[in-house]
């Protein structure tokens, strides 16, 4: 939902957010989030209970991102008329003070890319990735990460809940190098930028970030 | 609104224009945060624990604002104007398989869901239009469905705005609460 966005503009798009609850009743809250439990192993029990008890917010939150960035803003504005490229909806852990590679999250083992639900990638056409077409399709993203690189995997077991990964249904693996973050990444973030040959699908948290080069060969105009 | 719309156009196309260099800079999470429910209720957990059917029937994926002392419905939330049922982009519900809402066939797919609420009665809308942000850009001629369902008062107050399904004789109930209201919009399949 929310875009990187430089401090010198970030005064300007929190003027537009005031504009927006003012003709929309968009009623942000500014609760803050509460701390991730990623160490979690096991999913929580199943609820049933009345609606009042399930009216409190998600520690680790979920998030959407589109590609072009800010896709639902532009087509509000008329300012596009084609449809998406992809969309990623994934849960937000924080970091708060804990080591996260090598820590909570294990080298070497399957990780969500996230929180609670499977992060989940959709494709509203054909890709290219390192030379392989993905084509278009709702699929599951996860992540083997090591210190040096980290394989990012594309699987069909879709609608699943993270912690426990079908690899049968495994159907693409990228590895790409990490590269240390400037300063830590407080909460797990997915984002995607416009590069020259389509999209750079960006990871990161605490010291570590990747991206991942998305080819577009068909792009609108 | 028209000005204001520019305005919105210029402030967040120079942040898509800056944002396209580098990713020095990571998003923070949203004041409202999504979530999403699904039919059956807890699909995902079900399906890695082997029991859950081969697909789920519905999902709902929605933002969460919060009351925060506020006087939800008739302030914040307008009667009788069309709201995105939650904040940031409308929310989107997504039937795995063909459903009746009413007497209404909805075919299998993601739409789009507002509601026009009042204090009896909201309408509640399907709209084949997605990936949309909040009601502005809100076209009727793109309805699939408009259906009215009675107000129901509860008593304990809801905090955060929420939805949910519960299971029905005929299928399942969309529950929708916030404030000091709740109501259920019924899906037979």
């Amino acid at each position: 939902m929310h875009r990187m966005m430089y401090p010198q503009i970030k005064a300007c798009i929190s003027f537009a957010i005031a504009c927006c609850i003012f003709l929309n009743s968009c009623h942000s809250d500014n609760k803050a989030v509460q701390l991730a439990d990623t160490t979690a192993k096991t999913p929580p029990p199943i609820r049933y209970e009345p609606i009042a008890a399930v009216s409190s917010l998600d520690k680790s939150p979920m998030d959407v991102i589109y590609f072009p960035p800010e896709y639902p803003k532009l087509k509000m504005l008329d300012s596009i008329k084609t449809p998406p490229v992809f969309r990623i909806f994934y849960s937000r852990p924080q970091r708060s003070g804990r080591k996260i590679f090598g820590n909570v999250v294990k080298y070497g083992e399957h990780w969500r890319l996230g929180a609670n639900e499977a992060t989940e990638i959709e494709f509203f056409e054909d890709v290219y990735i390192q030379q392989t077409k993905i084509p278009a399709g709702r699929y599951i993203l996860y992540c083997i990460p090591q210190p040096a690189e980290w394989t990012i995997v594309i699987n069909k077991d879709l609608y699943s809940w993270g912690l426990k990964i079908d690899t049968n249904k495994d159907i693409f693996k990228f590895t790409v190098p990490t590269i240390k973050t400037e300063k830590p990444i407080e909460e797990f973030t997915i984002d995607a930028t416009q590069s020259g040959a389509g999209a750079d699908l960006w990871i990161g948290w605490d010291d570590t970030k990747i991206v991942l080069p998305v080819e577009i060969r068909n792009p609108k105009p | 609104m028209k000005k204001i719309k520019s305005i919105l156009a210029i402030l967040l196309l120079s942040g898509c224009v800056l944002s396209v260099s580098a990713q020095d800079t990571w998003p923070a999470t949203d004041n409202s945060p999504m979530d999403m429910a699904y039919f059956p209720v807890d699909y995902p957990i079900l399906k890695i624990r082997k029991q859950a059917p081969e697909t789920p029937v519905v999902k709902v994926i929605y933002s969460r604002p919060t009351k925060k002392n506020r006087k939800v419905f008739g302030e914040l939330v307008e009667y009788g104007t069309v709201w995105r049922l939650g904040a940031n982009e409308a929310t989107e519900i997504d039937f795995f398989k063909d459903v009746k809402i009413g007497n209404t066939k909805i075919k299998k797919g993601r739409y789009t869901l507002y509601a026009i609420p009042t204090q009896e009665k909201w309408t509640i809308i399907l709209n084949k239009d997605n990936d949309v942000w909040g009601s502005f850009a809100y076209n009727q001629k793109n309805d699939i469905l408009r259906t009215d369902i009675n107000v129901q008062k509860i008593t304990q107050p809801v905090e955060v705005f929420s939805m949910m399904f519960e299971k029905t004789n005929t299928g399942t109930n969309l529950l929708i609460a916030w404030e000091d209201v709740k109501v259920a919009l019924p899906i037979s399949f």
